[in-house]
């Protein structure tokens, strides 16, 4: 096990910069996922990790060992790629097998080895089949298991997911998880899915353009994003934004309730909705409609869990409100959040 | 009893033996009627330019298989065969992954790879006995001049060269089908193996091991069968460059088939040869269909 440094990478291919000055550091055995939306750089940064791709400038260190310009096979990391990446000529033993025959390990250790891995994953069974006449979910945990052989300090998943139907998305996404936490290795996952993202990851690297917009928890991630991108990057439906002058102000769907539903001593924001479509998902409604009021007429979201007793009247204007703590304020010309406090808002209010 | 639309059916059946009766009558003509020729001629006895002569069973056949100068031609053909596709595959491996590699030119690297063999085979084995005349030819002048060989060399008129620089014209003429099918394989071969191989620790010569030469291996064999074919029974190459001589050194089967046939009006004989060539040959295409299903069969 080891800890990973990325530090003050960029990579510039001839035409484009794909990672710009992006730092980074994991914990021993934690599970950090890179998300963003494609052409984002996640993937550049991972093979850059992985020792795929060489940086334009900066340093990569595994462990306390500077990697930047080592082969990939010197850094003792394994990596599961987007399709599998398995040899179609060899047995899922074979596969499995590959890392360490062409280390030159005996034949005692090597089948030890595998059949380890293979139980690990639940593959025991399928060791003589060829690649091909596998599904999608046993070719994904073939690859998982030739990563594994070789005791890896760092695992590196390059969008694992993304060949399986949503069905098996979710269960190999539980598995996964559970196969991580009890090899307790330090794995970087890159992926475009944010329930993917949240649902795996010990902390969240968002990346947009090449750069990091935030690093964080889930929870932080979430509830207190660093800019308008990484707002409206997270969630869906994605955070509602006002924008009010020089300030933004952000509020998620689920906060966005009827004022009726709020105590009389609440601190809230009163929100006038006119809501114009209505989706109902089962466990949610989803009211899509514009503030008005006070507020600059926006397209906003509101999300209503089936449980609350409300029935919405469309091309109405409606008391809604959000609780204050709920609100987020960003910086309308850069983007960036602003500091978090209740008598901020207030001293805006007088102003205003 | 008529099911319905049998007559439909059998008006279908018909359009479609009318439409193909053309065609069908025009390949019996062209290959049908010769190939039963052939096998006719060769259990006559016909040593004139008549088209037939006495029936004498399988005669012309013992007659190749006692006469030493048929052994000469299949030991010749093997030989010539085996040179030419060893050395073409060989040489087309190693282009076809140099081309595969990226460098400036590339592509007009591959067009030029391409050039021998789309020039006419007349054209070029003249400019190549030109060039390989032992007096006057650029060859001998250049080795000469650098002191590699201390006199001229007799490369189509000794009978020890011969065979050797047939076949070294034989492969500039077509190496370029290996380079071509070869590379072809070679670049849909997905990067990410050589990305997970470098990663598992695989050398560069492990990679090529473990993950080209299985996956392109299929290619090179189909590859190798056709050249093997085509090879086999090649005729205007040798008989252009040395007419089967010296003293019978590149006589090959197909080409004592046209001797027999054309200088010696054996038509008989020839036509013995020409089925054992033809024998010889589908034993040959038998072990190698054998060979590339286990090749597929592990894919």
């Amino acid at each position: 096990m080891a800890h990973v440094e990325v530090r003050q990478v960029s990579k510039i291919f001839a035409d484009h910069t794909a990672v710009s000055n992006v730092s980074l550091t994991t914990a021993d055995g934690e599970f950090v996922v890179l998300l963003g939306p494609s052409g984002c750089g996640k993937t550049t940064l991972l093979r850059m990790i992985a020792g795929l791709e060489l940086p334009t400038y900066g340093d990569v260190f595994i462990g306390d060992r500077r990697v930047t310009r080592l082969q990939p096979k010197d850094r003792n990391v394994a990596m599961v790629f987007q399709n599998y990446a398995l040899y179609p000529h060899l047995s899922v033993y074979e596969n499995i097998a590959f890392p360490l025959r062409v280390r030159g390990a005996n034949n005692k250790l090597t089948d030890e080895k595998v059949k380890w891995a293979a139980e690990l994953v639940g593959l025991t069974r399928l060791l003589k089949r060829k690649p091909r006449q596998m599904s999608g979910g046993e070719r994904q945990r073939t690859a998982l298991a030739r990563s594994l052989v070789r005791d890896p300090q760092v695992f590196l998943l390059d969008e694992p997911l993304s060949n399986l139907d949503a069905k098996l998305r979710h269960s190999a996404r539980e598995e996964l998880r559970q196969f991580q936490d009890r090899v307790g290795v330090t794995s970087l996952y890159v992926t475009h899915d944010q329930v993917e993202a949240m649902g795996l990851g010990d902390r969240i690297v968002v990346m947009e353009a090449g750069s990091v917009r935030q690093i964080g928890t889930p929870e932080e991630i979430y509830l207190d994003p660093a800019d308008t991108f990484v707002a409206t990057f997270i969630g869906s439906p994605p955070m509602n934004l006002v924008a009010m002058g020089d300030i933004t102000l952000g509020f998620r769907p689920e906060d966005l309730l009827p004022k009726a539903h709020f105590a009389d001593t609440a601190a809230i924001t009163q929100v006038t909705l006119n809501i114009n479509r209505v989706e109902y998902l089962g466990g949610d409604r989803l009211l899509y409609g514009r503030v008005l009021g006070n507020f600059p007429d926006t397209a906003v979201v509101a999300r209503l869990p089936s449980t609350v007793q409300y029935a919405p009247q469309l091309g109405v204007d409606l008391a809604f409100a959000v609780a204050n703590p709920a609100l987020r304020r960003f910086d309308t010309a850069t983007g960036k959040a602003l500091p978090r406090t209740v008598e901020a808002i207030g001293r805006k209010a007088a102003h205003g | 009893m008529a099911k319905p639309g049998s007559a439909a059916l059998a008006g279908d059946r018909l359009l479609a033996y009318t439409t193909l009766a053309p065609s069908a009558f025009l390949l019996l003509l062209l290959s049908g009627v010769p190939t039963i020729t052939v096998f006719v001629t060769a259990t006559q006895s016909v040593s004139t330019g008549d088209s037939s002569g006495p029936f004498v069973g399988l005669d012309n056949f013992l007659w190749a298989i006692r006469e030493p100068m048929f052994l000469t031609a299949l030991w010749n053909t093997f030989v010539w065969v085996f040179g030419s596709v060893v050395i073409e595959m060989l040489l087309g491996l190693g282009l076809a992954l140099l081309l595969n590699q990226s460098f400036k030119l590339r592509g007009a690297a591959r067009a030029v790879i391409l050039a021998p063999y789309l020039i006419p085979t007349v054209v070029a084995v003249l400019t190549w006995r030109y060039m390989l005349h032992d007096i006057v030819g650029i060859l001998n002048v250049i080795l000469l001049d650098l002191h590699i060989i201390s006199h001229p060399l007799l490369w189509l008129n000794s009978p020890s060269l011969a065979m050797f620089t047939v076949i070294m014209v034989g492969v500039w003429k077509f190496f370029p089908f290996a380079v071509i099918a070869i590379l072809g394989i070679l670049q849909s071969i997905p990067q990410e193996q050589y990305e997970a191989a470098r990663i598992d620790g695989a050398s560069s010569f492990q990679q090529f091991w473990r993950i080209t030469m299985p996956y392109i291996l299929p290619v090179f064999l189909l590859t190798m069968l056709l050249r093997t074919i085509w090879t086999f029974h090649k005729f205007d190459i040798i008989y252009l460059m040395t007419g089967g001589g010296p003293l019978d050194a590149t006589t090959t089967l197909p080409v004592l088939v046209y001797l027999k046939a054309f200088d010696d009006f054996e038509f008989g004989r020839a036509a013995a040869v020409a089925l054992l060539t033809f024998a010889i040959l589908a034993v040959l295409l038998a072990i190698y269909f054998v060979l590339i299903r286990k090749a597929e069969a592990r894919q």
